[in-house]
Parts: C-alpha cells; sequence; structure tokens
C-alpha cells in the first residue's frame, strides 16, 4: 500500500509545511514516553474478577506475585518472593519476601497481604478460586515470611502462584475502601494506573518504588485501544503509536519492508484445533480420528494461511514444559487415510458438519482449507458459521459434530491445558468431546501429587503421546503472536502467556 | 408553552414504545446461545464454578423476577451493574453516549452544510455537468462501504499527508474535532447521499408551483425567490429523510467507531453481545430508543419552524 502513494510523498513536504502551524495547535501534547496500541480495552482491574486479556495484561503492568514466568515461559523466577522452599511431603511451602519490595505508595509489603490477596483469591467473589483453594492455611511468621500449608501435595499451586489473580494487593486499603480501591489501584508492580478513559486507554507512570533495580527504564506509558487491525496498523506507519500488539499476518510482510519499523512473531501457549465430536459417528471410531489427521495438509495451511506464522503440533498441547519430543505432527498420507477409513468402516468416506466463528476471517481461511483437504479421502466437510460467543456453548451442549477452535494456557505447566483438553470427566470433558481415557485421567491425578522433576515429565510426556495415538481432535499447529514497535524502541516483548512486557522497553 | 407540553406528552408516548422494547430486547438474549458465566469462566470453570457465578448474578431466577428487577433498576434511574465491567452501568454509559452524539452531530452538520449549496445548484442548473458529477459522486460514496472508504481516505489524509490522525478521540475539544473530522465526513456521505436527492427533488416540484411564477411576476430577484419561496417550501421532506437517517446512524456508527477507534455506543453494543453482557445490552437498547425518539421530536418541532402550517398538537 505504501508504494501506491509514494509518489505522494513529494507533495508531503510541501503541504505539511503550509499546515505546520495548524496541526502544531491540534496535535496535543503527549507525555508518554512510550504509546502501545492494543486491540482491546480491559475491562476491570480487580484481579480476581478477570477473565478477559485485556485485563490481564494491564493488571500485570500495575501488580505484582510471588513468583512470575521467566521470560521464556520455561520456569518461574522469584517476583515479591526472593526465595522459597518446598518440604519434602509436598505440602507446605515457605515464601521469604523481597524486603526492599513496596506498594507504589511507599508501604511495604508484607507477609499479612501476601496472606490476605490470596485468601481473597480463593473466596466466594473470586472466579479464580478453584486455583487456590487447594491452600487450606496460612501462617505469618514474620513481616517477610509466610508459611502455606496443603491438604495434600497439589503441584500445580506454584505456578498458580504466578498468575495474575494471585496479585499482591494492600490488605488495608483494599478492606478499608472495598470495591473503590479499584477506582484508584495501588500495587507493587512496574507501574502505576495514573488514568483510565474507558474503550479509549490508560495512561500509566513509572512505579517509583518497585523493588526491581533501574527498572521500569521509562517513566510513563499510554495504552491506546485502537480495535480495527489495519488502523492500529496505519498509526504504527503514521508514528502514532511506538509498538502495536495483533498485527494481522497478512499485515506483516508488508510491515517488514518499512525501514522504521520491526516486526516480531512470538510464540504462545496456544494451540490451534479440529474438535471432534466422539459420541457421534463414525468419530468415535479411533481409525476415522486418525485418518483426517493424516489427510490434513497441516504445512500447506501455515505456509498458505498463516504466512508461516505457526507450527504444526503433535497433541492439544503446545511446544511447553515437558514437552514430549519424540512425537512427529501426523504427516499428510492419504493412502493411510483412507485405509484407515476403510478400517473404520467408512471407505467411501462420509459427510459432516463444522463450526467456524463467524468473526474470526482467518479461520474461516483455515476452515476453507481443511474442507479441501479432507474432500481428497471423500469427506464432505459443510462449514457452519457460528457467532463468535456462542462457540463454546454450542460444542459443551454436544450440538456438533466438528468445530474449529483453539485453546490457551494461562499458566507455564500444561496441567491446564492437560486438564482442559484431555481429562473427561473435568470441566470441559476433553474439550467438549467427549473422549475418555482412563489411563490419562490417572496420569493428572498422578501428576498434580508428583513434585516437579523427570517422573512428572514422564508423565506428561504419556499423556501427550496417548492423546496423540487416540487423536480427539484434528491436530493443527500452535500460532505466534505478531507484534511490531518501531526501530527507536527496544526491550518491548510479548511473552509466551501472550501479555506484553513494558519493564525493559527503552526508547532511544 | 405549547412547545414544553408537546415535548413531555411525547416523551410519556415513549413509555409504552420502551416497555415493548425491553421486553424484545430482554427475551432475544436471553435466546441466543451462550451465557455470561460459561464465556467469562470458559476453559477454567467446572460446571460448579459457573452455576456458582450465574447464580452470584441472579441469573438462576425465573425469567419474569430478572426482567421485573431490571424494570425496578430504571425506575431507581440506574440500569444495574454490568456483568462485563463489574460497575455500576449508568457512568460507563454515559461516557460512551458523548463520542457516539458528537460524531453523529458533527456529521448531521456536515451534511447539511453541503447538501444545502449542492440541491439548490443542480435543482436550479438541472442536468448540467455539476448535477452529472454530484449525482455519480454521491451514489459512488454511498455504494462503498464505509470501512473501505474510511482506509482509502485515511492513507493520503492521514498516513501520506498527515492532516488527520489515523484513529482515536482525542483529549480537549479542539482535539477531538480534529479527530472526528474524517470519519464524521464519512458518515455524512452517505446522509448527504439522500438528502441531497431529496432537496433536489423538491425544490424542482416546487419550483413549478404557481406562486414562484406568481413572485417573479411580481418581479422580485431569482435570488429571493429561491431562498424566500423555493428554499423554505422545499424542505420539510428533506427533514424527515435527515430524521430517519440520522436514526439509523446513532445504531449504525459501530463500524465506523471501529475502523477510527472512537470509543462510542456501537462499538460498546457489539462488544456487550459478544460477551452477553445482559444488563449493558438492555442498557444500551434503552438509550438507543430514546435517541431515536428524541431525533423524532427534534424534527417535528423543526417542521414547525419551517413550516408555520404545521401546529404542534
Amino acid at each position: 500500500m505504501s508504494t501506491i502513494f509514494a509518489p505522494a510523498s513529494f507533495l508531503k513536504s510541501a503541504i505539511a509545511a503550509t499546515l505546520l502551524s495548524s496541526t502544531a495547535i491540534l496535535a496535543t501534547a503527549h507525555a508518554a514516553d512510550f504509546r502501545l496500541g492494543v486491540r482491546a480495552d480491559a475491562l476491570t482491574i480487580d484481579p480476581i474478577a478477570s477473565s478477559d486479556n485485556s485485563s490481564i495484561w494491564l493488571e500485570l503492568q500495575v501488580y505484582d506475585q510471588l513468583v512470575r514466568p521467566s521470560k521464556d515461559g520455561s520456569k518461574l523466577e522469584p517476583a515479591i518472593a526472593e526465595s522459597w522452599t518446598i518440604s519434602p511431603d509436598g505440602k507446605e511451602f515457605t515464601f521469604k519476601l523481597r524486603p526492599e519490595a513496596k506498594f507504589s505508595d511507599g508501604q511495604p509489603v508484607t507477609a499479612a497481604d501476601v496472606a490476605f490477596s490470596l485468601q481473597r483469591a480463593a473466596g466466594e467473589k473470586s472466579e479464580w478460586a478453584r486455583f487456590f483453594k487447594p491452600i487450606t492455611s496460612y501462617q505469618v511468621v514474620d513481616d517477610h515470611t509466610i508459611v502455606m500449608k496443603l491438604d495434600k501435595p497439589f503441584t500445580p499451586i506454584l505456578n498458580n502462584l504466578a498468575l495474575f489473580s494471585a496479585s499482591i494487593l494492600p490488605a488495608k486499603l483494599v478492606q478499608q475502601q472495598g470495591d473503590k480501591f479499584f477506582e484508584h489501584p495501588i500495587g507493587s508492580g512496574p507501574f502505576v494506573l495514573k488514568s483510565w478513559t474507558r474503550g479509549q486507554g490508560e495512561e500509566l507512570t513509572k512505579n517509583p518504588n518497585y523493588w526491581e533495580k533501574n527498572k521500569p527504564s521509562i517513566d510513563a506509558v499510554s495504552i491506546e485501544v485502537v480495535p480495527e487491525d489495519n488502523s492500529r496498523v496505519l498509526k504504527l506507519k503514521a508514528g502514532e503509536l511506538d509498538a502495536i500488539t495483533d498485527v494481522p499476518y497478512n499485515q506483516a510482510a508488508n510491515l517488514k519492508t518499512d525501514a522504521d519499523i520491526d516486526v516480531h512473531a512470538a510464540p504462545v501457549f496456544r494451540v490451534d484445533l479440529v474438535q471432534l465430536n466422539t459420541t457421534k459417528k463414525p468419530f468415535d471410531n479411533e481409525s476415522v480420528r486418525q485418518a483426517l489427521n493424516y489427510a490434513l495438509d497441516k504445512e500447506a495451511i501455515v505456509k498458505g494461511i498463516l504466512r508461516g506464522n505457526a507450527k504444526p503440533t503433535t497433541s492439544s498441547i503446545p511446544v511447553m514444559a515437558y514437552h514430549n519430543e519424540k512425537l512427529k505432527p501426523y504427516p499428510v498420507d492419504l493412502a493411510k487415510a483412507k485405509e484407515l477409513l476403510a478400517k473404520g468402516g467408512v471407505p467411501d468416506g462420509f459427510k459432516t458438519s463444522m463450526l467456524v466463528a463467524a468473526g474470526d476471517v482467518t479461520a474461516r481461511q483455515v476452515a476453507s482449507a481443511i474442507q479441501a483437504s479432507l474432500r481428497k479421502v471423500g469427506v464432505e466437510v459443510a462449514l457452519q458459521t457460528i457467532e463468535d460467543s456462542s462457540q463454546f456453548s454450542t460444542t459443551k451442549s454436544g450440538n456438533y459434530e466438528m468445530s474449529l477452535s483453539y485453546a490457551t494456557s494461562d499458566t507455564i505447566d500444561p496441567d491446564q491445558l492437560v486438564g482442559f483438553t484431555a481429562v473427561n470427566p473435568e470441566r470441559a470433558n476433553a474439550f467438549h468431546t467427549q473422549w475418555k481415557s482412563d489411563r490419562v485421567n490417572q496420569l493428572y491425578a498422578d501428576e498434580r501429587q508428583t513434585p516437579d522433576g523427570p517422573e512428572r515429565a514422564k508423565q506428561f510426556q504419556e499423556i501427550e503421546a496417548v492423546v496423540h495415538e487416540q487423536a480427539p481432535f484434528i491436530f493443527l499447529y500452535t500460532p505466534n503472536s505478531a507484534y511490531a514497535n518501531r526501530k527507536n524502541v527496544s526491550g518491548f516483548e510479548v511473552v509466551p502467556t501472550a501479555n506484553y512486557v513494558l519493564k525493559d522497553v527503552v526508547v532511544k | 408553552m405549547n412547545l414544553l407540553f408537546f415535548c413531555i406528552s411525547r416523551l410519556l408516548q415513549l413509555v409504552p414504545v420502551l416497555l415493548g422494547i425491553t421486553i424484545v430486547a430482554f427475551l432475544l438474549l436471553r435466546v441466543m446461545p451462550g451465557d455470561p458465566a460459561t464465556l467469562m469462566l470458559g476453559s477454567r470453570g467446572t460446571p460448579e464454578d459457573i452455576a456458582a457465578l450465574t447464580s452470584q448474578l441472579g441469573l438462576d431466577r425465573p425469567l419474569w423476577q430478572q426482567y421485573l428487577s431490571f424494570l425496578g433498576d430504571i425506575a431507581r434511574g440506574s440500569f444495574g451493574r454490568s456483568i462485563a465491567y463489574k460497575a455500576e452501568i449508568g457512568p460507563l454509559l454515559i461516557a460512551r453516549l458523548w463520542p457516539t452524539l458528537a460524531l453523529v452531530g458533527l456529521s448531521t452538520v456536515i451534511a447539511v452544510l453541503m447538501t444545502i449549496p449542492l440541491a439548490m445548484y443542480t435543482a436550479v442548473r438541472r442536468n448540467g455537468a455539476v448535477d452529472h458529477a454530484v449525482k455519480f459522486f454521491f451514489v459512488t460514496a454511498m455504494a462503498m462501504p464505509p470501512f473501505w472508504l474510511g482506509v482509502l481516505l485515511v492513507l493520503p489524509l492521514a498516513i501520506a499527508v498527515p492532516i488527520f490522525p489515523v484513529s482515536g478521540y482525542g483529549q480537549d475539544w479542539l482535539d477531538k474535532l480534529h479527530h472526528l473530522a474524517l470519519p464524521a465526513f464519512i458518515i455524512a456521505l452517505g446522509t448527504a447521499a439522500l438528502t441531497i436527492r431529496s432537496l433536489r427533488s423538491s425544490i424542482i416540484a416546487v419550483l413549478g408551483a404557481d406562486y414562484v411564477d406568481t413572485a417573479r411576476a411580481k418581479g422580485l430577484p431569482e435570488r429571493s425567490v429561491l431562498r424566500r419561496h423555493v428554499f423554505r417550501n422545499s424542505l420539510t421532506s428533506t427533514i424527515s429523510v435527515l430524521a430517519v437517517h440520522t436514526s439509523w446512524v446513532i445504531g449504525g456508527t459501530v463500524v465506523i467507531e471501529t475502523v477510527f477507534g472512537i470509543p462510542g455506543l456501537g462499538s460498546l453494543l457489539v462488544a456487550s453481545i459478544s460477551a452477553r453482557d445482559y444488563p449493558m445490552v438492555q442498557g444500551l437498547t434503552v438509550t438507543f430508543a430514546v435517541l431515536v425518539v428524541v431525533i423524532n421530536l427534534l424534527a417535528d418541532i423543526a417542521y414547525s419552524i419551517v413550516d408555520p402550517r404545521v401546529s404542534l398538537s
């Protein structure tokens, strides 16, 4: 697009000169050092009442947690807690808080604040209570030491403490102010929420009391909500923004040609897949499900539609901790697919339907590609577009045959996605496929009580292998999250949990 | 006095209309698959979590009870609490109301400013080059989807030559005007396409009337014939076209709001429907209904000013 208007650039300086006076008055001074364009606005800044990404990502700028994921998402590192120990039976966690950690109002972060915040997160009003309920008692030893006890070992708990919903709040202020606290929230994270205009964005300023030395490097950030993908790209090009998230793939290549802009692709913990309703024929048959996996050309979809911004997956778990390296994605093998269809009793293929989210352009393109691929083995798929918010409820009610969807992880531990996509009965009955493996259920129960280490790794790897083999889904790919910044910005990053990190941003 | 009485009686007539609208909006939302608790908890919720949240939101009560408590909230001058924002709906809604009103108001002003001279000129110089050019230009503009037109204008006017901002809503009122100019112009193109045609044909009809011949015969200069006798008498039908179209624009700004990142009511409505934020959608529906009635009220008042024969009773 830039080439079309390139000839106009000679006009640019001339007209700009004449307009200089007017634009100088009209453009209000932006105090922020760094302007970030995002797709959607946050809804709330109460960590126990958030389930949308925009709210979660904002909260991670303002609040801090005991522990946090490393930037590559491979392990946990100290945050407010400078160290911790776990008793050999896995039922007692002792955290030592940083003495230098302070809230943005200058008050120290104490063990009492931690106990209050986590009890609140496990309380009645919390949408995340299940994540913290395994902790049955909190013992404040001194201002900087807290002991948490569990009735039985629950290994994922440490990862849950790194969730935004486990943010540490100042107990006194929240108790005094109630819900009003969140109008002017105070946290111990790298930034302070200075102002928030609903639907438009937020102004953040540096928390002068942040515990990490010399961070953040910038004094102020403005987060601007620009819902339209093209507008966000255009604003970055025009220099009205310094960085943007959610760059559409079809724009990423174009944006790379801009000499002032860096485009990045971050691998995130997300898997795209096709749910197969295993209560319906012929999806109750394992061979048929495998056949569909062999029939699909994932590489072609990744190259053609996602422009290389994805990697084919082996199961419903993306590449994260404890990943099973031995598994390979199902290759395209039409002969094998036909053989398996015959074995499953449908040698000539069959007719079926697939739900696709109406508002997702990429999903609609991928669905057409799946349709074309499966036609080659005689499987006729009728695409059924469905309003995005109805899709989950529809698959949950069991009223579907195939559904193109995805799953994401909030934590860096595979426990969450295993529980969601592979275990039945559990909260989603293997992501609404109703597929059931007693072996996976057993391994899931074991994994949650096994301390982190090689044994837990084996359990997860076996779960992945079973899911891969029995194929309750057509496994597709794990996509990258594309983001971009102007060249004078460094340190802006989207991490595997899909949130952005602002504390390391430097603007030259 | 007459005017005040008229306004009050019209607003009272609104009550049964609103009741009907609330019932339809209320029931339609509940018929849609998907519920707020499931959407909020998504992959994280066990059936027990979802049931607990549903009951916490009061959505497990019988429908008639939920409807009555919604009416009770309105009677107390509140729309209740938003499920998605977890806050009072009133202030959230009002914050979004101003951008929409500013956008619609500005676009209407621009449309009127384009309509009057162009309609007069093309009516008088019928079938001339300008007439054809205007017709071609506005039909083309109307046929283009607004999001496409938006991007098409942003490229030259905000990127190549940065006169206007690419998107956003701005800080003080001058900055806001600067931000709203381009989107308002795009909406105005659609409005003007209709009003120019409507006003042009009324003017042509009025030009053939006997009293126009009389005015000319008594020696009035053409300029004041047009202004005093023709223009004023051709306005009524255009006012109703403008009123109907503006009512439509109020609910239809969502595309432009999204393209230009203006935090208005339209985008809030779409987001709230997606989140199944029942109280918010109900509050918005009532707000839209009130706005449409107010616009029609303003149109009626404008009739009576333009044409003294129209009385407000």
